[in-house]
């Protein structure tokens, strides 16, 4: 096929762009905000998450304060800037773990389709069906309050929800040959269910990774405001929409800080998780090499 | 306007160029040609060479990422591109049928199939004295579907892929085109459904007297049906002609190539070695099957209920294969042949039955067999689309059976999978490539060649020309035969295809319902079929030189 140069105008043309849609990237810059943020705010933030009366209470915006004061003076934009940290660390453990250990058991029961399959699925039907925020609170008031228990218990309530859409995928692709031809081969379970199985449903993984995140930081966010998170002085942006709700009459802005840092955060995710998902989903990878 | 009048339709040196990674690539070049009133006209070449682009612009439609470079589509004197959206719409489906490759795709699956061809007729207002249903029924009729009042209450999947290929072909007729557009309607059928739907267009023609432009790269099967034949390469249209002249006197070099790699059943292909002849010196058996049973059945009650009588897929096959030949397994889809396939490469479980290699007989499953014996067993699989991992690079496929039965390191294997890109006639700088960047028949080399990596002497072959391109398919049986006289192989070949396999095999078995119906060597057995089954696939072969006249003054069987 010889090249053309493409001179003349085009009109109404339906052309498959390569790379991540222009709402994507919006949604990957937010999260690269957040990312620098959280690794740089403690060496800028101005004042320490828990120095109190940096000002007096219940400051409206200034130049010392950008999103003014609490009810002990503490300065709400240092205190956002020093939560990204704990939010953005809590919330990639949480989903890393529930799409790892979530993803292995979709794709080994996918690929198994027998008795271990229809039992495993049935118990993850049942975890699905109890709802989350109250099985979180019964595990953490049960277990203790920790950091990292939140983070066990939130990949606990997501591995399964993972483990369902890995298992889909994982059905679309056990089906071609070259499982066969690995089985064939005599190449054992987990060999073909990560060597062959789940390079191609990497797409599908991570989209349901973005999309987790943004679920888990509004679930973190849920247990801070009711006191199943970090201890009060931490600045967790749950848990400081809690303190401030009371007070949200004298001043807004220590409660609207948190919730706007929270809601453009999961906002960023999903712009991301869906041009990521409209990237894996371009029908045909076949290109005009092919020929 | 005479012209206009003569002409269906004509295409005029049109010119189609598609998007992809490097731009704007010309798909087709200056292309013409027109089709006669109540002619039917072929469009030959292979997979890229344009044809179904081509066959989608006489609809007017462009396809995604494409745009007209040059040229006219002018149906019934009227150019197409230049319509308006409206009119288009009412001369689709209106004054041009079209007939899809996959009826499965094509036909919506939640409707009955009646109501899909009723919505034809509504759609365009097309007036039906005798009522819709009725007009259906007869529509269901004239393509051959028994029962048809019955048949237009079904759902698609509730028909079989002949079936479902002939409401497709019904759908086109509904509104009485002027033109009917077929983009490969019989290229995932069987051959004996191929020969059958064939014989319907061929009556169907004859008696509505529609135009047709035919679109396939099986060239035998367009010589049975089109009175002219176009041949496309690359976007250029290299030759048309009347059918007769085209096979008997073909000007261009490319209809020359094409026509001889068309598999014969009357005469062996250009270059064939003269077979190694059959049963010459009695070798020993490498491969032996013994009342081979296959069952996809399930038991009822938790695995312990009786398999219900007669489920069986496979029942009681018994054959063997000597070393160092080849043995045909024949059947249509469903008759059991992928599932013996399966049983020797341990994919499957036999529900009954023993299966030897060199004496020794085998476990049931892949895994539970010896590395030894899954080393000496390879399998290559119809679809190499499907058989290679789409995310690794060649390199990678072919490394694992290489670090999986031998003894290579990562310097050795690396000029072993050089060496085996080299046997299947690949360069060696294919191995960064991924399956994508490689075109079908070079799919199924390196395919061959992840077989050979094992250093096997048993290679089930299955079904693994079906997928591929007449041309294609030619050197790709050449390279079999090369191989196996090079290294003493055995083949164990699997194919719905007489004519391929005629030359080929040594051995011959004719499965029917998953028994042997006949089995012997290929000489005998087909030049004399003493079953009546096999006479039925021979028959259905397409000859080359039947005039499509003689193919249509044939007598009619319904089936």
């Amino acid at each position: 096929m010889q090249q053309q140069d493409a001179g003349a105008p085009r009109a109404s043309l339906r052309l498959a762009r390569p790379g991540l849609s222009a709402s994507g990237w919006v949604g990957a810059a937010i999260i690269l905000v957040y990312v620098v943020v959280a690794l740089t705010g403690a060496a800028w933030a101005p004042y320490g998450a828990t120095a109190i009366l940096t000002g007096s209470p219940f400051e409206g915006a200034s130049l010392q304060h950008p999103f003014g004061t609490d009810n002990l003076g503490r300065d709400v934009f240092s205190r956002v800037v020093l939560g990204t940290r704990s939010v953005l660390t809590m919330t990639f453990a949480a989903t890393l773990l529930a799409v790892a250990v979530g993803g292995l058991i979709g794709i080994v029961f996918g690929y198994l389709r027998n008795w271990v399959d229809e039992i495993g699925m049935r118990i993850i039907d049942i975890l699905i069906s109890i709802p989350t925020l109250v099985l979180a609170l019964l595990i953490i008031s049960a277990v203790g309050n920790s950091l990292w228990l939140v983070v066990l218990t939130v990949a606990f309530l997501f591995a399964p929800r993972v483990a369902r859409v890995a298992r889909a995928a994982t059905l679309t692709v056990v089906t071609n040959d070259y499982v066969a031809a690995a089985l064939a081969r005599g190449e054992s379970t987990l060999s073909i269910c990560l060597r062959e199985i789940l390079p191609n449903i990497t797409g599908v993984m991570l989209v349901e990774f973005a999309i987790r995140c943004a679920f888990a930081i509004i679930f973190i966010g849920s247990l801070g405001f009711l006191g199943f998170g970090a201890p009060p002085p931490t600045p967790e942006w749950g848990l400081m929409i809690n303190e401030a709700r009371a007070n949200a009459t004298n001043s807004l802005w220590p409660v609207l800080a948190p919730a706007t840092a929270m809601a453009v955060l999961v906002i960023g995710i999903n712009l991301f998780a869906d041009g990521l998902s409209r990237l894996i989903d371009r029908p045909g990878q076949r290109s005009a090499e092919a020929k | 306007m005479t012209a206009s009048q003569q002409f269906v339709a004509q295409v005029k040196n049109l010119s189609v160029d598609y998007h992809g990674d490097r731009g704007w690539s010309r798909a087709v070049d200056g292309v013409s040609f027109e089709i006669a009133n109540g002619e039917a006209l072929g469009l030959a070449g292979e997979s890229g060479s344009g044809k179904t682009t081509v066959a989608y612009s006489l609809m007017g439609e462009r396809r995604g990422a494409s745009s007209v470079g040059g040229g006219q589509v002018l149906f019934r004197g009227r150019d197409i591109f230049a319509m308006p959206e409206r009119e288009l719409t009412t001369i689709r489906g209106r004054s041009i049928g079209f007939v899809p490759q996959n009826p499965m795709a094509s036909l919506t699956p939640s409707m009955k199939v009646g109501h899909q061809i009723g919505e034809m007729l509504t759609f365009h207002s097309v007036p039906v004295p005798q009522g819709t249903q009725a007009r259906v029924a007869e529509l269901l009729d004239s393509v051959g579907i028994p029962q048809p009042a019955k048949a237009a209450r079904r759902y698609p999947h509730e028909l079989s892929g002949g079936q479902q290929q002939r409401v497709a072909i019904a759908m086109a007729l509904a509104c009485r085109p002027d033109l009917v557009v077929l983009d490969e309607p019989t290229t995932g059928l069987d051959v004996t459904t191929q020969k059958r739907i064939l014989q319907l267009l061929a009556e169907l023609k004859r008696e509505t007297g529609v135009s047709m432009l035919y679109v396939s790269h099986d060239l035998a099967s367009l010589a049975q049906l089109c009175e002219r034949v176009a041949v496309m390469q690359k976007g250029r249209l290299v030759e048309a002609a009347d059918t007769a002249s085209l096979f008997e006197r073909p000007q261009h070099d490319y209809t020359r190539k094409l026509i001889a790699a068309i598999p014969r059943i009357d005469r062996p292909p250009a270059g064939h070695p003269g077979a190694t002849p059959a049963g010459e010196d009695e070798a020993p058996n490498l491969l032996e099957i013994e009342n081979l049973r296959v069952s996809y059945a399930r038991r009822g009650l938790l695995g312990f209920g009786k398999l219900p009588a007669g489920a069986d897929t496979v029942k009681g096959v018994s054959f063997s294969v000597q070393r160092g030949q080849t043995f045909a397994l024949i059947g249509e889809s469903g008759s059991g042949k992928s599932s013996i396939a399966r049983a020797v490469a341990g994919l499957a479980r036999p529900r009954l039955g023993t299966i030897r290699f060199a004496g020794t007989p085998l476990a049931a499953l892949a895994r539970q067999r010896p590395l030894h014996l899954r080393q000496k067993i390879q399998i290559i699989f119809q679809n190499p689309d499907s058989s290679l991992n789409p995310r690794k690079t060649v390199r990678s496929i072919l490394s694992r059976p290489l670090g999986m039965f031998g003894r290579l390191d990562a310097a050795g294997r690396e000029a072993r999978v050089a060496e085996l890109l080299q046997a299947v006639r690949l360069d060696p700088a294919y191995a960064d490539r991924r399956p994508h960047q490689l075109s079908g028949g070079e799919r199924q080399r390196v395919a061959i060649a992840r077989a050979l990596a094992a250093d096997p002497e048993l290679i089930i072959c299955d079904e693994i020309l079906s997928a591929l391109d007449v041309s294609v398919q030619a050197s790709i049986l050449q390279l079999l035969e090369t191989l196996q006289r090079e290294r003493g192989l055995t083949y164990l070949f699997i194919s719905h295809d007489l004519a391929v396999v005629r030359w080929f095999a040594q051995q011959i078995g004719v499965l029917s319902r998953g028994a042997f119906c006949e089995i012997g060597d290929t000489e005998t057995t087909l030049s004399a079929p003493s079953s009546p089954y096999t006479m039925q696939l021979l028959d259905a072969v397409p000859r080359i030189g039947a005039s499509p006249a003689a193919a249509a003054s044939e007598p009619e069987r319904r089936p």
